[in-house]
């Protein structure tokens, strides 16, 4: 250990992260194959637990989780289903040891744990397990560099936002947030070898996603997804608590349930749901330690029947908004945990009416497909392999007069993409405007998940009905949603104030950004500077590799200068001022803007081109892609 | 706050077509239209730009925008009659759209009818049936838009067809979200 000493030059790679409702996992490429990085232990898998100790400080992982029954409220498990929820969220009343804080008055809605008398919110816990998984990938890498981390497909945007604001606060760089069934998808390596129709069926602790997508020439497209952010692995287990608990005599209003026995019951209970995987029937020592209780495999079946149909009926819409039948897939991937008890591996098998591919380990495959799109985000030489088109999970838009939805962009629309919409006043001199907006398919607000609140101010007085309000969605790569608002018949920009209604805003993240480092503003200082230092690195090497690619789209003494801002950026970023790294950055993409545009031009003209020419290489390649999807390994 | 229009285009806009290089038809090769997608997505998407400086991502970001904007509109054969009607100068919308003919309102009224009383008694068959003919009205409109496109004819008076598309699609969402309530709860 001596000999390694830290080398501050040493290249930072690229993690890919799944941040998990009941385990985290961190990967990176390594020699071309997507790899789990392990603990001393040889475990690929943190348990997504954080501890609470006396002082205020956090353990992670299993350490953690080992406290869980002693101190069930100061240990949160299973975070993830709190992110991007407020205070007043059914999930909070839910079976479970907490105690919570209400929202403050006027600060965000977001749930807070009372852990030790102080609040704790869903980002924060978050923050430590993903601060933990960077250290564990630190031990193996030494310095680690952006990331991409996994959600579920059908996070909304309040829950992408949450996932993002914790990287933030755990120092984290996010290249992308990547859904997680593409991420499987990637994974499996198809396009290496396929192109056809596929289904994944992505059942983990705390949420249920399918997703459908057709695979045609390196290109994954996402035709359609669907699922359910609160349906998991969890929820068998409280099903089989109940149950348990039942035999144990102590009805639901019973005092007897205390935080410790509730959090060891769901424990006793997940280790049975795994025991029954390979036994048909488990008998377990009561928690209280006074006599045995049993549990079946037909009893664990019949609990969980409800649920595997509410899978079922998410999986039907997707495959009908996606506009195909079951028989015309060309196979069906397994991820999450969950999957592995057989009641869900039957019931998909007959849903689809194929045997599912099941040949990585579904606890794994999602963090591997985060670290191959990782390498392909960041390794030059890997750029325009594969493609991921993802969609828009829900739909999002605008409350309307009666507390009606008006849908501004549908669900399953590939995204990045935008819409505008055009609203009036409905008072005369109406000066202010509240937009409200929502995601989610139903009609009524009421029915919808609340994003956010734009208050647009200073309007000038006129008529109702002559104010045009003109909103602009956009909807980037990641799944989250900027809106703009303006008044077009004065032409101004209007002030427009933001209220997330289930998110924290940017100076509350900033503030916890602050107090999480040991040394405040001088930690921050530092991380901005090595931020700058990898932003600059990256942007010089892809300016580097334009140059030498496309040469001839140059025009006379724009390679010099160029060059010249590329040494300014250089002798930035060796230095320790990141604003300066930031200007040298602005400079270079000012020198870079016309040639770059003539780039894209290129690159638009080239795929308008080759259209004609793929069209005769379709067929063949689609053909033989087919066969070889049913030489997949089917499920042991 | 009222809503004075929702479309997801504005006319100042290229039209969609031209943005995926395209000849404007009603009549589109839906799988050709994917492949130009694609490869305008392969030039464009933000993932291709992960190394830019900011201001390029942007600006790579705005143009994917247009290009998914574009592909979402010529997909749909709804958006793109809409998008054919406005290149071709005819205005839609409230106030410019005719009142679909009485016989067709009368259809809505029977099939509406038949639609809750199938689900009253949970008579699967008739759903599927009624799903059926949504389908068949749908072909059957979609057929009179192509067809109203490629003649030389006044398109103004083919814009109620617009209104019965939408009825169609409405109609076939209500009977997939009853059949969803018949296998949901059996």
């Amino acid at each position: 250990m001596l000999l390694e000493i830290f080398d501050p030059k040493a290249p930072a790679r690229a993690v890919g992260i799944d941040l998990g409702t009941t385990n985290s996992l961190v990967a990176y490429v390594r020699d071309g194959a997507p790899t789990t990085i392990e603990d001393c232990n040889g475990s690929m898998l943190t348990p997504s637990v954080v501890h609470y100790d006396a002082r205020g400080h956090a353990v992670v992982g299993k350490a953690a989780q080992a406290l869980a029954a002693e101190s069930p409220r100061e240990t949160i498990v299973s975070v993830k289903r709190f992110m991007g929820r407020g205070g007043d969220d059914p999930e909070t009343r839910r079976l479970g040891p907490y105690r919570f804080l209400p929202p403050e008055s006027d600060g965000p809605n977001v749930v807070r744990f009372d852990v030790r008398g102080r609040a704790v919110t869903p980002v924060e816990v978050s923050a430590e397990i993903l601060r933990a998984l960077r250290e564990l990938a630190e031990d193996e890498l030494r310095t680690v560099g952006p990331c991409v981390i996994t959600v579920p497909a059908y996070f909304d945007d309040a829950q992408r936002q949450a996932t993002k604001d914790a990287a933030r606060l755990a120092g984290l760089e996010v290249l992308r947030l990547l859904n997680e069934p593409t991420a499987a998808a990637l994974a499996y390596g198809l396009e290496q070898r396929t192109n056809g129709l596929f289904v994944v069926y992505d059942l983990g602790g705390g949420t249920f996603d399918v997703t459908v997508l057709l695979l045609e020439d390196g290109v994954f497209q996402v035709k359609a997804t669907g699922g359910d952010s609160a349906l998991g692995g969890d929820d068998m287990d409280r099903l089989l608590a109940e149950d348990l608990l039942a035999q144990m005599g102590l009805p639901a209003d019973s005092p007897e349930r205390t935080p410790a026995l509730v959090r060891a019951t769901l424990d006793l209970a997940r280790k049975a749901k795994h025991a029954l995987t390979d036994a048909p029937s488990v008998t377990l020592e009561s928690p209280r330690g006074d006599g045995a209780l049993t549990l079946t495999r037909e009893a664990l079946e019949r609990l969980i029947a409800p649920l595997l149909a509410r899978t079922g009926a998410a999986c039907r819409r997707a495959l009908r908004d996606a506009g195909v039948t079951a028989s015309e897939l060309d196979g069906v991937i397994l991820v999450g945990g969950t999957t592995r008890v057989p009641a869900v591996r039957a019931y998909v098998e007959e849903l689809f009416g194929k045997p599912p591919l099941a040949g990585i380990d579904p606890e794994g495959v999602v963090a591997m497909g985060a670290a191959v799109q990782a390498e392909l985000l960041t390794n030059a030489s890997r750029d325009g392999e594969v493609l991921l088109l993802d969609v828009l999970p829900l739909s999002l838009g605008i409350e309307v007069g009666g507390g009606v939805v008006d849908k501004i962009l549908p669900r399953n629309t590939t995204i990045p993409t935008g819409a505008r919409a055009t609203y009036t006043t409905q008072e005369d001199n109406q000066t202010g405007f509240v937009l409200h907006v929502v995601q989610g398919e139903r009609e009524l607000v009421a029915d919808c998940r609340s994003l956010a609140r734009f208050t647009l101010k200073g309007i000038p007085p006129m008529p109702a009905g002559i104010a045009r309000l003109e909103i602009t969605f956009r909807v980037d790569a990641d799944g989250l949603l900027t809106v703009h608002a303006r008044e077009t018949t004065t032409g101004v920009e209007q002030r427009v104030t933001v209220k997330p209604t289930y998110g924290l805003d940017d100076e509350t993240v900033e503030r916890m950004l602050l107090e999480a480092l040991d040394h405040g503003e001088d930690d921050l200082l530092r991380r901005r500077v090595l931020e700058g230092r990898v932003e600059a690195e990256r942007v010089l090497r892809a300016t580097e590799q334009a140059l030498a690619a496309d040469a001839a789209l140059l025009l006379p003494g724009e390679a010099e200068a160029i060059r010249r801002a590329m040494v300014a950026l250089t002798e930035a970023a060796a230095g320790d001022d990141p604003a300066r790294t930031r200007s040298r950055l602005d400079d270079l993409d000012h020198a870079t803007r016309e040639f770059a545009g003539r780039r894209m031009d290129q690159a638009v003209a080239r795929a308008l081109a080759g259209q004609r020419l793929d069209a005769v290489e379709e067929g063949v390649k689609h053909a033989k892609g087919v066969e070889n999807a049913h030489t997949e390994r089917p499920l042991d | 706050m009222s809503a004075v229009s929702s479309s997801a285009s504005t006319s100042a806009e290229a039209s969609p077509f031209a943005t995926l290089g395209l000849e404007p038809a009603f009549d589109l090769d839906v799988a050709a239209l994917e492949r130009t997608h694609r490869e305008l997505s392969r030039a464009l998407h933000p993932d291709r730009y992960a190394g830019a400086p900011a201001g390029e991502r942007r600006r790579a970001l705005e143009r994917a925008v247009v290009v998914n904007q574009a592909f979402r509109a010529l997909r749909d054969p709804l958006s793109r009659a809409e998008a054919l009607f406005a290149l071709r100068g005819v205005p839609l919308g409230d106030g410019h759209e005719p009142q679909p003919s009485q016989a067709f309102l009368m259809d809505v009224l029977e099939w509406r009818e038949e639609l809750g009383e199938a689900k009253a008694r949970r008579d699967a068959a008739r759903v599927a049936a009624l799903g059926a003919a949504a389908k068949e009205g749908t072909e059957r409109v979609l057929r009179a838009l192509a067809s109203a496109f490629d003649s030389e004819g006044d398109l103004r008076a083919q814009v109620a067809l617009l209104g019965e598309l939408r009825f169609f699609r409405r109609f076939a969402e209500e009977v997939s979200a009853a059949e969803d309530d018949l296998l949901d709860a059996p």
